[in-house]
């Protein structure tokens, strides 16, 4: 793994963005959780909680793709599995940051 | 050769002090969080996709075992939440006496308990 300060200062930045958004999205769920479909989605059109969803989840993604990452480079003892299993973390938290960065535009433009 | 160095930390052959208590439970929550993060992913894809896609969330999360599923959840958040600040304080050297380790390790438990339950009496 390079730049280990950087990653420990964006695994910090990162969990300083999350506080406070998880208490806010604990609070909206526990609002959200009696709602159907339409009041969720009306819950979308709002360009704030749009955006707060947004930083929420890639800043989660991200804080455990390097959660993840610190774990593997401990346990992993093998040189080709360990360099696999962090591939496979990077491949699939850029699919979901992507997929979610194009759901969340393609709500808030519908 | 380089292959077989053995690596830090060697879980086992350690007694269970409650600071290395914490941190296997700081990262066994973060891996369940990060499966979360994931299925928070998917949520906001399935809402994206229309009500015909949701309504089978909506079929899922009216299980039972998928009420229980929540409330771990939300106690595993609370426990990385509160445990991570207590990390947070320790990045810049701070609240690192031992009396002050272990208050706030039992603040953490006491926290977390706390929140899961004020969000489950709120529902």
């Amino acid at each position: 793994m390079k730049n280990y300060a950087t990653k420990w200062i964006l695994q910090r930045l990162t969990a300083v963005i999350l506080i406070p958004l998880t208490f806010w999205f604990v609070y909206q769920c526990v609002l959200l959780s009696s709602y159907g479909y339409d009041e969720i989605r009306a819950f979308f059109f709002s360009k704030l909680n749009s955006l707060l969803y947004f930083v929420l989840t890639i800043a989660m993604l991200y804080h455990a793709k390097l959660g993840c990452e610190t774990i593997v480079e401990d346990y992993v003892t093998s040189h080709n599995l360990k360099k696999f299993t962090k591939l496979s973390i990077s491949v699939l938290i850029y699919i979901f940051i992507f997929l979610t960065t194009i759901s969340l535009i393609f709500i808030a433009s519908s | 050769m380089k292959l077989n160095r053995p690596l830090s930390p060697h879980l086992s052959i350690h007694k269970k002090v409650l600071t290395a208590v914490f941190s296997i439970f700081h990262r066994f929550t973060g891996i369940g969080l990060s499966i979360g993060g994931i299925l928070l992913s998917i949520w906001i894809v399935l809402i994206a996709l229309g009500p015909d896609y949701y309504s089978k969330f909506e079929a899922l999360s009216s299980l039972i075992v998928f009420k229980v599923f929540l409330f771990l959840w939300t106690l595993a958040i609370f426990y990385h939440l509160f445990n991570g600040i207590r990390y947070l304080f320790w990045s810049y050297g701070k609240m690192m006496e031992l009396s002050t380790v272990y208050k706030s390790a039992y603040a953490v438990i006491v926290l977390s308990i706390l929140s899961t339950l004020i969000v489950w009496i709120s529902i």
